[in-house]
């Protein structure tokens, strides 16, 4: 791991020039380019306002200041959590293949390509984190708690980058894996709880205690947190932290390893 | 470096290497075709190498040789750490920098620019580094109008050319170099043998592949033969390349007593390696249709029908053309006019000839197909065919060419009186 550690510093740009080239391929031949990148969650944030907090009138809390109650913001972090764990999968595990005619041709560490796809998906979080908080102080809900959020994309990123290393390799071998996780990925966007707060969850139905089971999920307790430090303007408890650095360093290790045992032979399969 | 004692230490250790491959049949990309076809084998196991040791001297220059299929380009793999050898060891001391396919690792939807400084970032430059070689990497590949546009659009030529630039220019400690050079132009292949001297005079350690001996046995202070995954013999440029060719003329010879060389007339006999077939030559005509007879001064098209049963790269396809009565005529092939690229399943080749140049007669042709150097014949038929020629309607035969010249009207270059 140690030894990892320091050709991964070996090979920091080459991690840059592989998360650049994730950006630029992204939006190229498009008119309006990085545009986009801003457009696409604006454009789900309204969609859903309008369907689940106007239509269907789901209720916010009242925000952390007292007097707010907005949907789209309550909404707006938890997107943010969300768009950045979707992003994360869905690019790190087409990262490898589609990197498939390098790594066919010369040696670099195949997880890097993974590793790039997740730092792509990162930078795009924090902007879309800056929005939120410059909105926030827009409508008069500021604290520091601000500031907690990068804790929380620190948690998150592991979080992600040992499942999307995973799927990756899965993807590699079966292009299966691909639409597996585009229905599991539409399954936890809706058991998360995101669009709706926790609470409109019913306690328990037929004996199952479903609404602890869903808080249960370590992505439901990601939007909570991040939710406390832009809405309700609260720190996260710390026995939810220690539950998400658990699940952080867990599945990176779990990733990390499966990753180390089975891709050294990748390219043969690519 | 410094030290006599470390010049001579190897940079590259194989020891016991093996490797195997799994050649899939019908390989399951999808977990339904896995499961279906669970029951059975669905791939073979091949050994592209069986334990291979040697070692490679810092800042020598080593060859390796061997027919196609032989297990060198593996070798070049494990050495650039691609793949993993199944069984024994391979150290590498220091950067090395490969080029083992055309345009080393190039991504399609990238610029040129984008792609070297990619790439030069997979070997381990610094962005400044990067900026430092840039424009001798652009200036050696002769690309500066290019290396903004996608490198999809580049051709063959430009994708080695840049390929082999930045490999070159990346400060390597090893350069490992497939058969790649031998796409490029003469000019291009010149600049990169000096280029290559160049580099070897600093130090670096090269290991190449060609199919040229004259090249192998002027670059090269080392050679290694491979036959079949099995290191045949190493050692010295001059008693290495003797025995191969040696050994390839006793093959051939082998072949020839095996009585592969049945059908065809008198003197005709078949060899080669056939992983590429002829099936037939046709002659066409100007609209593009079969005709039994060549006709002297009409447009025609020589149609070379071929079955490659595995993919080949850049074959060299040839016809000889002799006259009945053993007069050489012609000596046609593919050579370095065109790039053939990699070929594989059926196929054909046309050779097209505005105004067919024989005179009426019975011609005997030979056909081959060898590989891009023209050592290795995939697959050669010595006087295997009849060609015959019939008169156009305006020519009369008579001499063996028939030129497609004009006379001009006589010019006189003095003036005299016509007298008396």
């Amino acid at each position: 791991m140690l030894e990892s550690a320091s050709e991964l510093w070996g090979y920091r740009n080459l991690i840059r020039n592989l998360a650049q080239r994730e950006l630029k391929a992204k939006y190229k031949k498009s008119i309006l380019g990085w545009a986009w990148s801003l457009i696409n969650p604006a454009a789900t944030l309204l969609i859903y306002t309008l369907v689940f907090g106007t239509f269907l009138r789901i209720q916010p809390p009242v925000a952390g200041n007292g007097h707010l109650k907005s949907f789209a913001l309550y909404l707006f972090a938890a997107l943010i959590i969300w768009n950045y764990f979707n992003a994360a999968i869905n690019g790190g595990m087409a990262s490898l293949v589609s990197a498939g005619p390098m790594i066919k041709k010369v040696y670099f560490p195949a997880e890097y390509t993974v590793i790039a796809a997740n730092l792509a998906s990162l930078l795009q979080a924090f902007i879309e984190s800056l929005i939120l908080a410059g909105v926030m102080v827009a409508f008069g809900n500021v604290a520091p708690t601000f500031l907690f959020f990068p804790v929380i994309l620190a948690l998150l990123a592991p979080f992600c980058l040992g499942i999307a290393l995973i799927a990756s390799l899965l993807n590699a071998y079966f292009r299966d894996v691909t639409y597996i996780v585009t229905i599991g990925m539409n399954l936890l966007f809706y058991v998360t709880p995101i669009i709706y707060p926790l609470r409109i969850i019913p306690k328990s139905k037929a004996g199952i205690p479903i609404r602890t089971i869903i808080s249960l999920n370590p992505l439901a307790k990601f939007v909570q947190a991040s939710r406390d430090v832009f809405y309700g303007i609260k720190l996260p408890t710390v026995g939810t932290m220690a539950y998400l650095l658990l699940f952080s360093v867990g599945l990176f290790l779990l990733g990390w390893s499966v990753f180390s045992r089975f891709a050294r032979d990748v390219a043969e399969e690519l | 470096m410094g030290n006599g004692l470390s010049d001579s230490d190897a940079v590259i250790v194989a020891d016991g290497v093996s490797k195997k491959f799994r050649l899939y049949k019908d390989k399951p990309s999808s977990l339904k075709e896995m499961v279906t076809s669970l029951k059975g084998v669905h791939y073979e196991e091949f050994w592209a190498l069986q334990d291979v040791s040697l070692s490679i001297p810092a800042g020598s220059t080593y060859g390796l040789i061997g027919p196609n299929g032989s297990g060198k380009s593996t070798l070049l793999r494990l050495f650039a750490r691609i793949h993993r050898p199944t069984k024994g060891r391979i150290t590498t001391t220091g950067r090395v920098s490969a080029l083992l396919d055309l345009g080393a690792g190039f991504h399609p939807e990238l610029s040129g620019r984008e792609n070297v400084f990619l790439n030069a970032s997979i070997l381990g430059l610094g962005p400044r580094e990067v900026s430092r070689a840039f424009d001798d990497i652009v200036d050696f590949a002769g690309l500066a109008e290019f290396i903004d546009s996608p490198v999809k659009v580049y051709s063959t030529g430009m994708y080695v050319r840049l390929g082999f630039s930045v490999a070159v220019h990346v400060k390597p400690d090893i350069l490992i170099i497939d058969e790649v050079i031998a796409v490029g132009d003469a000019e291009f292949q010149r600049r990169c043998f000096d280029h290559l001297y160049t580099l070897k005079r600093q130090g670096v350690t090269v290991v190449l592949v060609s199919h040229s001996m004259a090249i192998m046995q002027d670059m090269c202070d080392r050679l290694a033969w491979l036959d079949h995954g099995h290191l045949a013999a190493e050692g010295r440029p001059m008693e290495v390349i003797r025995e191969y060719i040696r050994h390839v003329d006793d093959q051939e010879a082998e072949r020839l007593l095996d009585g592969e060389s049945a059908d065809g007339g008198a003197g005709s006999r078949r060899l080669g390696s056939h992983e590429i077939e002829f099936e037939s030559l046709h002659i066409l005509n100007a609209a593009g249709e079969q005709i039994p007879m060549a006709v002297t001064g009409e447009p025609i098209t020589l149609r070379l029908n071929y079955v490659a049963k595995k993919p080949v790269e850049d074959p060299t396809f040839g016809i000889t053309i002799e006259h009945e009565n053993g007069t050489p005529l012609a000596m046609l092939h593919t050579g370095d006019s065109i790039e053939t690229g990699t070929v594989y399943g059926r196929g054909h080749i046309d050779y097209r000839i505005p105004r067919f140049p024989l005179m009426p007669g019975k011609m005997i042709v030979s056909l081959g197909i060898a590989d891009r150097s023209n050592t290795h014949a995939y697959d050669y038929l010595h006087q295997w065919l009849e060609l015959h020629v019939r008169p156009g309607d305006d020519v009369v035969p008579r001499g063996l060419v028939e030129f497609s010249g004009d006379w001009t009207a006589p010019t006189s270059d003095e003036t005299r009186e016509l007298t008396g």
